[in-house]
């Protein structure tokens, strides 16, 4: 039996995710993620470790929507204070996968501390995430995923993958459109207003 | 004004500009601001565990429709860096900055940290604003965060002991 693929778990949360929000790890997670589910409920991240961060900052603003955050062993290792910060907050609405193939994929593949032996799902259940657990198989990864998202606590879900890429177009949008498209996606799809502009002094 | 009185008015310009989630990492001269931030119930209060992260929080909330604050110490401002550019910046993210002015002059702490965050804001290119009158300070940080809504760029307001209620203001500062 080969490792797990990136990409096929993320075939199988695409069958899941529904309307959540997705807010991806800077690396090839994003473009694969956007081949398996193109949406403006998409966003990004640039910023190496930030990852987590940024969906925290969603799931905060928005508590009664789903929010699912694809990380990565090298971001999350750079990130690890946040996993306390997840905990002390416990957002109820927040699914946070770490897709570990111990090695920095987009740099060179030089082997991150996950490769020599440190645990992220460990690291989280310390952090004070209680639920918190590795899912050896696609179909372990898809049932670990769909009891989070039906469930109501925060969840933190590592899977070991190998190190190959899947064939995928690149993103299609910089990230200032990134960020436009997806305000407005949230703006519809929870019939809000975030962007609003003022009239012009003339007419005050 | 005394620290509590200074931090009540800080928070009340916080809470007039609209700010509505305030990320935090503590600093002995922001203790009053804090336990004032911590009681306010029209905020989000999230602790930080470093002051990136609060970047990342802040940017996150702002896409679903926050008005969001980090307070940090110009120590953190520079922690936060990498974040700032590649997050805020890059994506065109506003965000008020309240950061403690650590070495500000006759302060006797971090004095490097404190000679080097004007030029590290100029060169990223975050408009600031010293901080140096209590009173004035709700009316300022309205402002501020209408020019960092404006701008798409995040903005820093410099928190010194003087704005902060620890000592004697001086007519020339």
């Amino acid at each position: 039996m080969g490792a797990i693929q990136r990409f096929d778990c993320l075939k199988a949360l695409s069958r899941l995710a529904g309307d959540a929000l997705v807010v991806s790890s800077a690396g090839a997670v994003t473009l694969e993620w956007n081949a398996a589910r193109s949406s403006d409920g998409n966003f990004r991240v640039r910023t190496l470790g930030l990852c987590s961060s940024i969906a925290l900052g969603v799931a905060l603003g928005l508590p009664e929507r789903k929010i699912i955050a694809l990380d990565g062993d090298g971001s999350l290792l750079m990130n690890l204070s946040s996993l306390a910060t997840l905990a002390r907050m416990k957002p109820k609405n927040l699914v946070h996968i770490v897709f570990d193939n111990e090695v920095y994929e987009a740099s060179g593949k030089k082997k991150t501390a996950t490769g020599a032996g440190a645990d992220l799902v460990g690291l989280a259940r310390a952090a004070g995430i209680q639920n918190a657990l590795w899912a050896g198989s696609i179909e372990e990864f898809a049932q670990a995923v769909e009891r989070a998202l039906n469930g109501a606590a925060l969840t933190f879900i590592g899977v070991k993958v190998g190190t190959e890429r899947a064939a995928v177009p690149p993103y299609p949008i910089d990230e200032v459109e990134n960020k436009y498209r997806f305000i407005r996606y949230v703006e519809k799809t929870e019939q809000m207003v975030i962007l609003s502009a003022n009239l012009p002094a003339s007419y005050e | 004004m005394n620290s509590t009185e200074a931090a009540q008015s800080i928070v009340a310009g916080l809470r007039d500009a609209g700010i509505n989630l305030v990320a935090t990492l503590p600093d002995i001269n922001l203790a009053e601001l804090l336990r004032a931030v911590e009681e306010e119930r029209d905020f989000i209060h999230v602790p930080l565990c470093r002051e990136e992260e609060g970047i990342g929080i802040c940017a996150g909330a702002y896409l679903v429709g926050k008005k969001c604050a980090a307070i940090m110490q110009n120590g953190g401002f520079f922690n936060s860096n990498n974040a700032i550019v590649s997050t805020l910046l890059q994506y065109q993210i506003p965000l008020l900055l309240m950061i403690y002015f650590a070495g500000d002059v006759g302060d006797r702490t971090f004095g490097s940290t404190g000679s080097m965050t004007e030029p590290v804001l100029q060169a990223l290119g975050i408009r600031y604003y010293i901080m140096r009158d209590s009173e004035d300070a709700p009316e300022l940080i309205r402002r501020a965060q209408v020019l960092t809504e404006d701008c798409r760029r995040p903005v820093a307001l410099l928190l010194t002991k003087e704005v902060l209620g620890r000592r004697a203001a001086l007519r020339s500062l």
